[in-house]
C-alpha cells in the first residue's frame, strides 16, 4: 500500500524528530553513542596531532570529559571526569590536573546547574588530580600503568570527591546532620567508585597511551658557565 | 588482572544501577532514623519533594483501594508513579512535588487532577465551610467496625488543621494529610 505524505501542509511537522518521545532508557542509548562518537573523533584528531603539544591533548581530554558528565548525567554519579583527570595528574603533574579540574567542573556546570558546588567540584577534582601526581611514580612503572593499582585509587578518589563536595552541604546543615549526609550518599559514593573502576579497565590504558605521546619533553636549561662546570 | 577487570567492574556497576533505587531508598530510610525528625513534615517523603508541596492521603488499611492497600505509593505531580513504601506505617499515596500553591483546596484540587480519576473527591458545601464526603470512593460514614462517626481529617504539616481546606494557607514546604478520625 502506498502512502502519501504531505510535508507542505501544516501539520508536517509533527513528522520531525520532535514529535517521537524516547524514554530514559532510549535517551540513554543515544548518549552513549554521541560520547563514543566523540571520543573517536577525538581519538583521531590526536593521532594527527604532533608530539609534545601537551596543552592541546589537555583541551581534547576536557572536551570528553566535559561530554562525558554531561551525556551521562542521567546515569547518576557514574561519569569519566575523576579518572581523567587522576591520569591528568599522573602524566601532566599537578599544575596542568587543577587546570583541566576546574576547566571541566565550570565548563559542564554551565550545562548541569552552576553554584557554589562548583568550586566544591573543582577542589575536589583538583584533590584527585594532585593524588595522582603525588602517586605517579607508583601508578605508572616501566611505561604502563598499573591496572589494579589505578582501580583502587580511583575508587578511594570517588569517595574522597564526593565527601569534599559534600562539605558544601556546612552552609546549610549542622554538623550532626552532616554525618548522617554523609552517610546517606554512601550508595551514590559506591556507584562513584565503581563506574571509576569501569572506566579504568576500559579507558585508563588507551587514554595513557595518548597522553605519554604528548608529553612535553623537559625544557633544555643553558649552563652559564661550561666551561667551570667541567670538572 | 586488567583483562578480567572490564568484565567484572562493567557486571557490578549494572547490578548497582539496578538495584539502586531500592538500595538507596532502604539506606535512606535507616540514615534518616539517626536524625530526630518528628517534627519534619517530610519525613519519610522522597527527597526529591524537600522544600515542596505535598498532598498524603491516608486509608485505614480494610478500607483501602485494591491499589493503595500496600504501604504508601508515592506519586509526582504529572502523574508518575516512582515509588513504594511498603514499609510505611499508613496505607494509601502522596502526590508531590507541587510548588507556589497558597491556598490548602488549590494544592488539593492540583494533586487531584495531577491523578486522573484515581482519586475522586466527594464534597458537601455547608454554611460553615467544605466538607470532604469521600475520598476514592472511601467514605468514611459508610465503614463499619471501629468507625463510628468517622469522618475525613485534615492535617497541615503533621498537626491537626482547625480550620477547612478552603480557608488554609500553605507554606512552601507544606504537607496536607487526609487521614479518617473518628470523633
Amino acid at each position: 500500500m502506498k502512502c502519501k505524505l504531505n510535508l507542505t501542509s501544516k501539520g508536517a511537522h509533527m513528522f520531525d524528530a520532535h514529535a517521537v518521545a524516547l524514554g530514559p532508557q532510549g535517551m540513554l542509548v543515544i548518549n552513549i553513542t554521541m560520547l563514543s562518537l566523540i571520543g573517536w573523533a577525538l581519538w583521531r584528531a590526536e593521532q594527527k596531532l604532533s608530539s609534545g603539544s601537551d596543552l592541546i591533548i589537555l583541551v581534547l581530554l576536557g572536551a570528553f570529559a566535559v561530554s562525558g558528565r554531561i551525556l551521562l548525567d542521567p546515569i547518576p554519579n557514574v561519569q569519566p571526569v575523576t579518572v581523567i583527570v587522576l591520569l591528568a595528574g599522573i602524566h601532566f603533574g599537578a599544575s596542568r590536573a587543577i587546570a583541566l579540574a576546574a576547566a571541566v567542573a565550570l565548563c559542564s556546570n554551565m550545562l548541569l546547574g552552576h553554584g557554589l558546588w562548583s568550586l566544591y567540584q573543582a577542589v575536589g577534582w583538583s584533590v584527585v588530580g594532585i593524588a595522582g601526581a603525588a602517586l605517579s611514580n607508583r601508578l605508572y612503572v616501566n611505561g604502563r600503568i598499573l591496572i589494579p593499582t589505578l582501580a583502587g585509587l580511583a575508587a578511594v578518589s570517588a569517595f574522597a570527591f564526593d565527601w569534599i563536595v559534600s562539605l558544601s552541604a556546612l552552609h546549610s546543615l549542622s554538623n550532626e546532620v552532616f554525618l548522617v549526609y554523609l552517610m546517606t550518599g554512601i550508595p551514590y559514593d559506591l556507584l562513584h567508585a565503581a563506574g571509576n573502576v569501569v572506566f579504568v579497565a576500559w579507558l585508563a590504558n588507551p587514554l595513557s597511551e595518548v597522553m605519554t605521546r604528548h608529553i612535553a619533553p623537559p625544557t633544555p636549561t643553558a649552563v652559564r658557565d661550561p666551561v667551570s662546570s667541567r670538572v | 588482572m586488567s583483562d578480567s577487570l572490564k568484565p567484572i567492574s562493567l557486571g557490578i556497576l549494572v547490578l548497582l544501577l539496578v538495584s539502586f533505587p531500592k538500595i538507596s531508598t532502604e539506606w535512606a530510610r535507616m540514615t534518616a532514623e539517626l536524625v530526630d525528625e518528628e517534627d519534619d513534615p517530610h519525613f519519610g517523603l522522597p527527597d526529591i519533594w524537600d522544600g515542596q508541596q505535598v498532598v498524603c492521603i491516608h486509608f485505614p488499611e480494610a478500607e483501602a483501594p485494591e491499589d493503595f492497600d500496600q504501604g504508601r505509593i508515592h506519586i509526582d505531580y504529572d502523574g508518575t508513579e516512582f515509588m513504594s513504601d511498603v514499609e510505611w506505617n499508613e496505607t494509601g499515596a502522596c502526590i508531590g512535588g507541587f510548588s507556589d500553591h497558597d491556598n490548602g483546596w488549590s494544592l488539593l484540587n492540583a494533586a487531584i487532577n495531577s491523578t486522573g480519576d484515581t482519586f475522586l473527591l466527594n464534597i458537601t458545601q455547608y454554611s460553615f465551610g467544605l466538607m470532604v464526603d469521600s475520598i476514592a470512593g472511601v467514605d468514611p460514614s459508610q465503614m463499619s467496625g471501629n468507625f463510628s462517626g468517622a469522618y475525613w481529617s485534615l492535617y497541615h504539616n503533621g498537626a491537626l488543621s482547625m480550620i477547612g481546606i478552603t480557608e488554609l494557607e500553605l507554606d512552601s514546604d507544606s504537607v496536607i494529610t487526609w487521614r479518617v478520625d473518628t470523633w
